[in-house]
């Protein structure tokens, strides 16, 4: 336990590089692009658009619209999705520098997601739009939207600190992760309603802690979900479990990834 | 003499060399299910190696490819924790990162200082406060809001030199990193860890070079095969040294 504290005492400490990190990845990431930044708007718009071309005759989500309810299933499915990928490969894709200097190394992967943290921020904006021009009403729980997002911020730290460590060794984890996220993505109720899921399929549903991020995420927007409460909650316990065992892994591994870089 | 700045007791570090080592997942599966142990040499890159560093010495690292001296001061540096013994370590270390290790090149000279010296474990104020200087040690004025990808390869290794010396550790690593940079650079740099350890730092410097060792080292360590070889004055060792090599 007292390692637990020192080594998140050490992160805390490394802030600047954390900071400088985050600059980085977002810097270099929309250097070279006439567009630059504002294509973390751009992107899940056009997303929805398209799902939105394809689907919108074929499900029938109920009450609400249903550009709003892409659009809100899809920032969200991106903070983690694309998070997740990119700090799947912090450690090896850092490989020199975990070679040549000390730092406390969950730093990589904790700026990724922080980063990705911040882009999903701006997509908020592009969601606003669509609310508006809508005429969804807001809903009445919107203070709490923020509270929403930390279970998706702790499950996505959990789930890159195991996938990132894992890829050190097994170089393999990429692809696989590729797939299971493929997979994982349409296991969750982004673009179909989550009630037309039915029978054995539903436990799949139940298992999948996105189902009920995105059910409180939702709930908070614009939703009525009169169980909002205990899908909050639900997701908090999926979200400390991975973020405490993505810990642990994370603990034991530390000192040792560095041989196999 | 005070306190040790380093203090290494019997360290011992040790790679495991699979002699045959499973790269996917599917061979490590296979390979648990059908019970085969997979099989390593073990290879001692430092074996219990006892040192003392003091308050403004430096010392010269010299020995084969191989003998450990990388490895001693990634030790050192916190990069490799030992398998066995205990290090102690009082004051701030600045490993000198090779070139580009802790840059990246689409970001500009400024954004790279900031980015390197946070690497090192120095905080955004106190950075602030020495840019100035690192970037006039540096002679890149010129240079300083471009992207690192027009430097050249002397220029990216001066600003690195500048960043490490200028924050001021207390400890300063340097892994044959002075090879590159023209004369005149070389000079400067030379300057300024003689400053430095009249200042008070303690320096562990790893050169093939043997002329700079005996220029700038107080004592030199001689590393054969993990253990320390001879541990003594400069002139003893570098001429054992070549002695030795002239034998071979």
């Amino acid at each position: 336990m007292n390692g637990f504290k020192n080594e998140i005492k050490e992160i805390v400490r490394y802030n600047g590089l954390l900071h400088n990190l985050i600059i980085r990845d977002i810097k270099v990431r929309y250097k070279r692009s006439m567009l630059g930044f504002f294509w973390v708007m751009l992107h899940p718009l056009l997303i929805m658009l398209i799902l939105n071309v394809m689907f919108s005759k074929v499900f029938n989500i109920g009450k609400g619209s249903y550009s709003v309810y892409i659009l809100s299933g899809i920032i969200i499915w991106n903070f983690f999705s694309q998070g997740t990928t990119n700090a799947m490969d912090s450690f090896r894709t850092n490989n020199e520098l975990i070679r040549k200097v000390y730092f406390p190394r969950a730093v990589l992967p904790i700026s990724v997601i922080t980063s990705s943290l911040i882009h999903f921020v701006f997509s908020l904006v592009p969601l606003f739009i669509i609310i508006v021009l809508t005429n969804t009403p807001i809903s009445s729980k919107i203070i709490i939207l923020p509270i929403t997002i930390v279970p998706v911020l702790l499950f996505a730290l959990g789930i890159s600190l195991i996938i990132s460590v894992l890829n050190v060794y097994f170089h393999d984890t990429r692809y696989i992760y590729e797939v299971l996220i493929m997979a994982w993505m349409y296991a969750t109720p982004i673009f179909y309603p989550a009630s037309i899921v039915s029978g054995k399929l539903e436990i799949i549903i139940r298992l999948n802690p996105f189902y009920y991020f995105l059910d409180s995420f939702r709930t908070a927007l614009y939703l009525d979900n009169p169980l909002f409460i205990t899908h909050l909650i639900f997701g908090f316990l999926f979200a400390v479990f991975a973020f405490i065992f993505g810990l642990l892994i994370y603990a034991k591994n530390k000192d040792k990834i560095v041989y196999y870089l | 003499m005070g306190m040790p700045v380093i203090d290494l007791k019997n360290i011992s570090v040790k790679y495991r060399l699979a002699k045959d080592k499973p790269k996917t997942l599917q061979e490590y599966i296979i390979r648990r299910i059908k019970f085969k142990k997979i099989e390593y040499n073990d290879f001692w890159a430092l074996k219990g190696i006892s040192l003392e560093f003091t308050k403004g010495k430096a010392t010269g690292i010299i020995g084969k490819n191989g003998a450990g001296k990388s490895t001693l001061l990634k030790v050192i540096a916190g990069v490799l924790k030992p398998v066995s013994g205990k290090i102690s370590i009082n004051g701030k270390i600045a490993p000198l990162i090779e070139l580009n290790a802790g840059f990246d090149r689409e970001l500009t000279g400024i954004e790279n200082i900031f980015l390197n010296a946070s690497l090192l474990g120095y905080t955004r104020k106190e950075i602030k406060r020495c840019i100035d200087k690192i970037i006039e040690f540096s002679e890149l004025e010129e240079f300083i809001y471009s992207p690192l990808r027009s430097y050249s390869s002397g220029m990216i290794s001066r600003l690195g030199f500048s960043i490490a010396t200028e924050l001021n550790p207390d400890i300063l690593i340097i892994d044959e990193a002075l090879a590159v940079g023209d004369e005149h650079f070389k000079r400067k740099c030379k300057e300024r860890i003689l400053n430095f350890k009249n200042k008070g730092a303690t320096i562990l410097f790893v050169s093939h070079d043997m002329d700079e060792i005996i220029e700038i080292c107080d004592n030199v360590l001689w590393l054969e095969q993990g253990r320390i070889y001879i541990h003594d004055t400069p002139k003893i060792v570098v001429g054992e040294y070549l002695k030795h090599g002239k034998c071979q």
